[in-house]
């Protein structure tokens, strides 16, 4: 009789960790829908019904289940504990995989509602026996309530903010299992074949654990408390750490650890960067955009109807990738990437510009600031120079050039080695609100141009009377000093750059 | 989880984690000896000869195609003589500036940089100019070098009292008074750089036989480089440490053997000039000294030979008999040419003219100092000590070795995390000869230990990040100023051309082996060979 007491309380903890674990599934995917794809309250409803339908399935299928039912319990509690457990860290992984995310995200839910849906139906049965149906069905939705409480006050409130999403569901993975291995455990004589139960539950614990100890750690964990914000994309490329993260009113581009861009004011950016230049050349028909893998000053080209070929030369296909097919990322740059006009290249600038032989009317140099000696190359005379060979000699050029206010002795230092590889330049800057004053280097063969004339009139940010001022530079972003053209071997700029902003972040 | 990660949770357990550790980590890098081919010279050494199944007839062989043979060969076609044969023993011609290849870059074997020449050296200059590494000569004459040949920032650093710091002259933790004898010691160096001799030629001039003969400075050649340190009173440990380390990277020999005259010769012979780099700065290349030698072949391919070893030259009545084995053939043949310049070292001329009193000279006189190099791949980046950023010269204060250079240094591209670092080790340790038999004796995996043991003082773990390892033994890579040498009058007599048809080029010759030598070793025996022969 005390055995039947105790097992009767057990069954009756194994509901109450399965409503909670159920429903701290269901809030995973909730949160990570609404991170990965915005739009809390779609994601929200749409998870919310697919899961709760899902039960039903699972209440529906419970009645073909006849014999052997405290096994089978024990099996799905095993079985929701891995997909429940993984869902979060499978998420993660697919969501590169834009066109199938949203099915495998659904699939997840569903199958984690169907297997939760089925629990309760068949532990009522295995109970029915062993207490009076009234009593039943009051402790059973009891528990099974407590448990939706408590999951739904600790995940905002604990585990979100301390554990992460993959560490929760991956812990709550951990719980479904260490029940289903208790439960094989205690019930060892009813059960048919309860050892091959435990190996497999001591298994797939080791899995989770392991999971729990690295995958996280390794993968997001580390970069969701770097940022600010969510993080709702990471990936290792060969040449860098890209990294998209996601709050309510914007979305980061950073690569290794910099900023790219704030799809908040990138606008301000990217008009700024390629409408001055581009709309002083008279119907430029072919542009070359250099780095800019984000597609958002091509975006801003194709404002050109004169345009009729774009070719960007980035060197990491993870990014161009990345932006030619995300959803989200499709929407900000406006599928630019896939305009018929464009070419993608994933090339070494310096190495695909000494072997091009095309002329271009218009090149848009996008590159990351120089930081290492490596990315100072692209800032050099020789570089500028065999940039020159890719222009037509009435073409221009526009080089991003760090912040005049933060690094003043970077951005004239990148001035110097233009005028010095033979260009006339035209330096101006503006304000843009995650980056604060931002330089921009006009360069060209020849000085003489119809500045501005064909400025696009429908721009977010820019017109002919915001332009003007945007060459005058107050004092405190001047050098102060004669700065050196930066050379391969002298990288005068890195030294300057590593100056400036080392003290400035300080 | 990449592996290093794994290692790291593993180490945790400590019995497995060390265990694992042990028996992975040893067996994945790649490590192997290759070779300057020492078998083929050997059997040149051996007296291995056959009898010649066919006959040529040229104007003139040329054997080694090394720097000077190449740079003659050059000059000659320039001029417009083309009726010549130029035979190598190795593979590829290039001598000690060989060099290779793999997927990430190319990178050298021996000789790695050319410092910005003397402005007098015109030929070199053209030389230079006509392979793109001058780009134009300002009207003052000052050449204006390629930028992407010039060594890219950063150029050196040295790993010093456990920091690394910019530039390779000792400064970090050295005590004051340390750092002004090294002030006074460089001071010095500069006024030998523009002393002149009482002959009025500079007191240590490029070529070498252009120096001044004046007692003031000939003296310096009786005593080693150490011995001269302590007679100007410089006692500085970092000083000595700083010089003995340049006279190992530049002749392969310590400074307490070498020559001062030649010890000094390394701090002031350059004086050159451009309009965008002075006589510090170095012109370098992935595949180092290995571009110089692609751009002298350029124009002589055809009539190169390579792995044809000669093996024996003869003065005959009409001229000389140059007797050559096809190494890829197994074949014999001669050549019967009028004149023959002998562009090898002289312990190889000397055997093959078969002269026995020329070769117990050279046998007493040339020495040559035997060194490894190692070309390192790297998996990814390395880990890093404090201090200054990996530069293209990276060397460890009083370390065995003089470090490593990263051939990756001066793409243009972005680079790779994978590196190419080419190791060069003076086998400085015991004689030569002991420690050329050493060498031989040691496995790759005994020099890949100790290479390892060397670099890890400055890149922790870097034995697990490696993945490959090639060495390659040079015997006899460089000659020995010892004293006496380059004042002494064997050089001049080993110089000397037989007969008006027998004639040498070798930077042993010059007594210092620095490109410059070599191109001026093969010109001048070009120029010999184009006054005898009837236009």
């Amino acid at each position: 009789m005390k055995k039947e007491n105790g097992s009767q309380w057990l069954l009756l903890v194994a509901v109450f960790v399965i409503a909670t674990c159920g429903l701290i599934y269901e809030l995973v995917a909730g949160t990570l829908a609404s991170y990965l794809l915005g739009d809390s309250v779609t994601q929200f409803s749409t998870i919310i019904g697919v899961y709760l339908f899902s039960m039903g399935i699972g209440s529906y299928l419970s009645r073909y289940f006849n014999d052997n039912l405290l096994q089978w319990f024990i099996r799905i509690e095993l079985l929701v504990g891995l997909i429940g457990g993984f869902s979060a860290a499978i998420l993660f992984l697919v969501f590169p995989l834009v066109f199938s995310f949203r099915i495998i995200l659904y699939a997840l839910v569903g199958l984690t509602g169907i297997l939760v849906g089925l629990e309760i139906p068949l532990l009522m049965r295995i109970l029915k026996d062993k207490v009076e149906f009234k009593e039943m069905v009051s402790r059973v939705f009891t528990f099974d309530y407590i448990g939706a409480l408590l999951a739904s006050l600790v995940f905002p409130l604990l585990l979100v903010p301390h554990l992460g999403l993959i560490r929760t569901s991956l812990f709550f993975g951990i719980l479904n299992i260490g029940v289903g291995w208790y439960l094989a455990w205690y019930f060892v004589r009813e059960i048919k074949q309860s050892g091959i139960l435990k190996i497999t539950a001591i298994f797939l614990l080791l899995a989770e654990l392991t999971a729990f100890v690295f995958s996280e750690n390794i993968m997001r964990y580390s970069e969701t408390m770097t940022y600010n914000d969510n993080v709702v994309f990471a990936q290792s490329s060969p040449y860098q750490r890209i990294v998209i993260t996601r709050n309510k009113r914007e979305l980061r581009l950073f690569l290794n650890g910099n900023l790219q861009f704030s799809s908040a004011d990138e606008y301000r950016y990217h008009e700024a960067l390629v409408h001055p230049a581009l709309s002083s050349v008279t119907a430029p028909e072919k542009v070359l955009v250099l780095g800019g893998g984000d597609g958002l000053a091509v975006r801003e080209i194709l404002k050109y109807p004169s345009v009729k070929k774009i070719v960007l030369v980035d060197l990491d296909k993870a990014v161009t990738r990345l932006f030619s097919s995300q959803e989200m990322l499709l929407r900000i740059n406006q599928s630019s990437l896939l305009n018929k006009k464009v070419t993608v290249i994933n090339a070494d600038a310096f190495s695909w510009l000494r072997q091009n032989k095309e002329l271009f009317d218009a090149v848009i140099i996008d590159f990351p600031d120089p930081s290492s000696f490596s990315i100072g190359k692209l800032y050099s005379t020789i570089f500028y120079r065999i940039l020159k060979n890719s222009m037509r000699p009435e073409g221009i050029a526009v080089i991003q050039s760090t912040s005049p206010y933060v690094a003043p002795r970077s951005f004239w230092c990148v001035d110097t080695t233009l005028r010095e590889a033979g260009f006339y330049t035209r330096p101006y800057h503006n304000y843009v609100p995650s980056f604060g004053e931002w330089g921009y280097i006009i360069a060209s063969p020849q000085g003489e141009k119809n500045w501005f004339a064909h400025l696009p009139a429908t721009l977010k940010y820019l017109n002919l009377s915001v332009l003007e001022p945007l060459f005058i530079f107050p004092n405190d972003m001047k050098a102060g000093i004669a700065v050196h053209a930066n050379k391969l071997n002298n990288q005068a700029l890195v030294n300057y750059f590593e100056a400036e902003w080392g003290k400035y972040l300080e | 989880m990449n592996r290093k990660q794994f290692i790291q949770l593993t180490s945790g357990l400590a019995l497995l984690g060390t265990a694992w550790q042990g028996c992975t980590s040893r067996n994945m890098i790649r490590s192997r000896i290759v070779g300057a081919n020492a078998a083929a010279g050997h059997l040149l050494r051996d007296g291995k000869t056959g009898t010649p199944t066919t006959f040529l007839k040229k104007q003139l062989v040329i054997a080694g195609g090394g720097v000077s043979g190449l740079s003659a060969a050059w000059y000659l076609q320039k001029q417009g003589f083309t009726d010549f044969l130029l035979l190598d023993l190795e593979a590829h011609t290039g001598g000690n500036a060989a060099h290779g290849v793999n997927d990430i870059s190319a990178y050298p074997w021996g000789a790695h940089y050319v410092p910005i020449p003397n402005n007098d050296l015109t030929e070199y200059i053209d030389f230079l100019q006509s392979a793109g590494v001058v780009v134009q000569r300002n009207s003052e004459g000052l050449p204006a070098y390629n930028e992407e040949h010039l060594c890219f920032d950063p150029q050196e650093r040295l790993f010093i009292n456990g920091r690394w710091q910019e530039g390779l002259i000792p400064q970090f933790g050295v005590p004051t008074p340390e750092r002004k004898q090294i002030e006074r010691f460089l001071l010095q160096m500069n006024e030998y750089r523009y002393a002149k001799g009482s002959d009025g030629k500079d007191a240590f001039a490029i070529p070498i036989n252009a120096s001044s003969t004046d007692e003031t400075y000939v003296r310096l050649d009786k005593m080693t480089m150490q011995q001269w340190l302590k007679e100007n009173e410089y006692t500085s440990h970092y000083l000595h440490g700083y010089v003995n380390y340049c006279c190992r990277d530049d002749f392969g020999t310590a400074y307490d053997t070498i020559s001062a005259w030649a010890g000094i010769h390394y701090f002031a012979a350059r004086k050159g000039k451009g309009t965008n780099a002075e006589h510090g700065d170095v012109l370098t290349w992935p595949e180092g000294n290995g571009f110089l030698v692609n751009a002298l072949q350029q124009s002589i391919p055809s009539y190169c030979h390579t792995s044809s070893l000669v093996t024996g030259v003869d003065a005959t009545a009409e001229g000389v008999r140059v007797d050559v084995a096809d190494l890829k053939t197994g074949n014999y043949y001669a050549v019967d040419a009028r004149e023959c310049i002998l562009a090898v070292p002289q312990l190889v001329a000397a055997r093959l003219l078969k002269q026995e009193e020329r070769k117990a000279l050279v046998k007493q006189h040339f020495h040559y100092a035997p060194w490894m190099v190692a070309n390192i791949t790297t998996k990814g980046p390395l880990k890093e000590r404090e201090g200054a950023a990996v530069s293209w010269d990276n060397v460890i204060f009083d370390g065995p070795s003089l470090g490593y250079v990263e051939a990756t240094h001066q793409l243009l591209q972005q680079q790779a995390t994978r590196k190419n670092l080419t190791y060069y080790y003076p086998l400085t340790g015991g004689s030569p000869a002991d420690e050329r038999k050493k060498a031989q004796q040691r496995s790759a995996d005994e020099w890949t230990n100790l290479i390892i043991n060397d670099l890890e003082r400055i890149h922790p773990s870097f034995r697990e990040s490696i993945a490959e390892v090639n060495i390659m033994l040079w015997g006899h890579a460089m000659a020995q100023p010892l004293p006496g040498f380059i004042t002494g009058s064997v050089r001049q007599e080993m110089a000397r051309s037989l007969e008006g048809k027998i004639h040498f080029a070798h930077s042993d010759l010059a007594g210092v082996s620095i490109f410059e030598e070599a191109f001026y070793q093969g010109l001048n025996a070009a120029k010999r060979v184009l006054k005898q022969i009837p236009a």
